[in-house]
């Protein structure tokens, strides 16, 4: 009888659930439909002409044949073959993208404790009360920390500091590693909340000292997703990385933009397939690791 | 009791893969910081440090600097400011906000549907003779078997391919490619985009579908429903999941929309360009406040959003 009753509010529930669903997806269609009619009523949606779709037939037709070599007949003086040039400036976006990551990972570790309410809501031995008053007066500034450093891009980051001192290698690595430390300390911080905490609890329940459960019971259940999750920002720095190029820094993106001005498709080409390679290398890398840890990619 | 903490320490399971990575991962660090110029001279300097002590004079809004700042004996107070603000917001600044949030909408909208349609041949378990069944294809099959299995084996590593790539091009280098030739409207900066997030949309889908419990799709499978029938038959089950990274993407694309304007479409940060040609710093701020703001709305709401999905 009352299993009846449960299945049948189960599935009252469940079409529930349907209806929410289907409201939030007609929501998503109407806001399209708006935005298109919005963009075309300031007249941005405008077909292009057929001259720009034969530049853009151009660019594509050389995607199966990338160059080797210059194709320009204006090659300066002393400069490196192509394929070289090609390997330095993906060598030059990993440079900046591991320098960014290596500045943003421990600022995050740090951020995404102090911003994880978790630690603060351990149920413990005496005196925990006053902990837990005390808690929001670290979460908060923490959280306010990473929500302003992440909420600003990074190539507006990178503007910014190009107006105030230049944008040096230093300054693009920065550019890069503040709002990198924002995104990373707020998933790190929401993973560490969001991790099963039974065996915290645990521990807590049999003398354990707040440190030690939150060390040893709640951090591990979140450290694989939060590796995981680092690989997975590894792969959007060097992204990143290689749009920074547009700014000035030796990557990527610069020679893209220089090949397009001139002209010189075949060449985009070789250095579109650069970056291409490079993505796929990380991404298989970090995938045979993160298979190792979690056995299942992460949602983010 | 201390010797079986050793043991226990000796006998953990250890992975010569992670331990080969970590040392990689160590050595590619200090490689980096090493053979890179990164100085932290290169943030100072007499020159640089004046530059950037005029940069953080003229954040200040120019009627503020006008009426000498906001020490004692100023005109100036909040109502400078606030008008100072609306004028800029009257000025292009409230249709520039509209044009972003447009652009971003609009993209992962077409994202969704491209890429949530991809999603279907880039899954192993679908594209396959016998979709929705596991397991490797039997040894020694008929011929015509075999070149199934080799046609729908094509056909999903060419979609993977292409998700690949389209998500491997970041899309601010896309929209600059796409608005170089298309002309400088909102038309490129959407499809460009879209174009990435489809790549990314396409695989977390690939992944949910071949994550799914089998059941359901297999009888249907075994009833005679064809591919697609069983496809929209199971979608309803997916849907939340599907929805939770519609609006992961929809943040970043807020994000993305603004900055994209940099290339000359109408955004944030076409304003934000033309601030900075100028060195009118105030207005370069005010846009990147703004720009910030939008971003942050754009997560609140999209917390909400995902907060909905979850629930129901």
């Amino acid at each position: 009888m009352s299993s009846a009753t449960d299945s049948r509010a189960g599935t009252q529930r469940a079409v529930v659930g349907a209806g929410k669903r289907r409201a939030v997806v007609g929501a998503i269609a109407a806001a399209g439909l708006a935005s298109a009619a919005l963009l075309s009523a300031q007249g941005q949606l405008t077909l292009p002409g057929l001259e720009s779709l034969e530049l853009l037939g151009r660019f594509f037709s050389h995607a199966l044949r990338p160059a080797l070599d210059y194709g320009s007949p204006f090659v300066p003086v002393g400069a490196p073959p192509l394929l070289l040039q090609v390997a330095t400036a993906t060598w030059r976006t990993v440079q900046l993208a591991v320098a960014a990551m290596s500045l943003a990972v421990p600022v995050a570790l740090l951020l995404g404790f102090a911003g994880a309410s978790a630690w603060w809501r351990l149920p413990g031995p005496g005196g925990r009360a006053v902990l837990r008053r005390l808690g929001p007066l670290v979460y908060a500034p923490a959280r306010v920390v990473m929500t302003l450093a992440r909420s600003v891009h990074e190539l507006l980051w990178a503007l910014l500091f190009l107006a105030a001192v230049g944008l040096s290698d230093t300054a693009a690595v920065l550019a890069i590693a503040i709002p990198y430390a924002g995104t990373l300390g707020k998933v790190f911080s929401e993973m560490i909340d969001e991790a099963p905490r039974d065996a915290a609890v645990q521990l807590t329940g049999s003398g354990a000292t707040a440190a030690q459960a939150f060390s040893l019971a709640l951090l591990p259940r979140a450290l694989p997703d939060m590796a995981a999750y680092t690989f997975y920002r590894f792969e959007c720095a060097l992204r990143s990385a290689a749009v920074l190029g547009f700014f000035g820094p030796e990557t990527l993106g610069k020679f893209i933009r220089l090949a397009w001005n001139e002209s010189l498709y075949a060449e985009l080409w070789t250095y579109l397939y650069a970056l291409f390679a490079l993505i796929a290398v990380s991404d298989m890398a970090s995938r045979a690791l993160r298979q190792r840890f979690l056995g299942e990619t992460p949602a983010r | 009791m201390k010797t079986s903490v050793d043991e226990l320490r000796r006998t953990r399971p250890r992975s010569r893969l992670l331990r080969a990575a970590a040392w990689a991962v160590a050595a590619l660090v200090v490689f980096s910081w090493m053979s890179g110029d990164f100085g932290l001279e290169q943030l100072g300097g007499e020159r640089r440090l004046a530059n950037l002590e005029r940069f953080t004079g003229e954040l200040r809004p120019w009627p503020v600097q006008q009426q000498g700042g906001f020490d004692a004996g100023s005109t100036a107070d909040w109502r400078t400011v606030y008008d100072w603000a609306a004028a800029l917001m009257a000025d292009g600044g409230s249709k520039a906000l509209a044009s972003t949030a447009a652009i971003a909408v609009l993209a992962s909208v077409l994202a969704a549907l491209v890429g949530y349609l991809a999603c279907w041949p880039a899954a192993r378990n679908v594209a396959r003779p016998a979709p929705f069944f596991g397991g490797p294809a039997v040894a020694g099959q008929r011929r015509r078997l075999r070149l199934a299995h080799w046609a729908w084996s094509a056909l999903n590593h060419s979609v993977r391919a292409v998700l690949l790539f389209a998500r491997a091009v970041p899309e601010y280098l896309w929209a600059f490619l796409l608005v170089e030739s298309l002309g400088y409207t909102a038309l490129p900066a959407v499809l460009a985009l879209a174009l990435h997030n489809a790549g990314i949309l396409g695989r977390l889908g690939a992944e949910t579908v071949e994550n799914m419990p089998p059941a359901a799709a297999r009888a249907l499978a075994a009833a005679g429903a064809s591919r697609s029938q069983t496809a929209a038959a199971v979608f309803p089950s997916l849907l939340p999941r599907l929805l939770l990274y519609f609006f992961y993407r929809w943040e970043t694309c807020v994000r993305e929309a603004t900055v994209l304007g940099m290339l000359g479409v109408l955004s944030l940060g076409s304003l934000i360009r033309d601030a900075r040609a100028g060195n009118l710093y105030d207005e370069l701020f005010f846009y990147v406040l703004l720009g910030a703001l939008m971003v942050l709305a754009g997560d609140l709401l999209s917390a909400l959003a995902r907060g909905l999905v979850r629930r129901a």
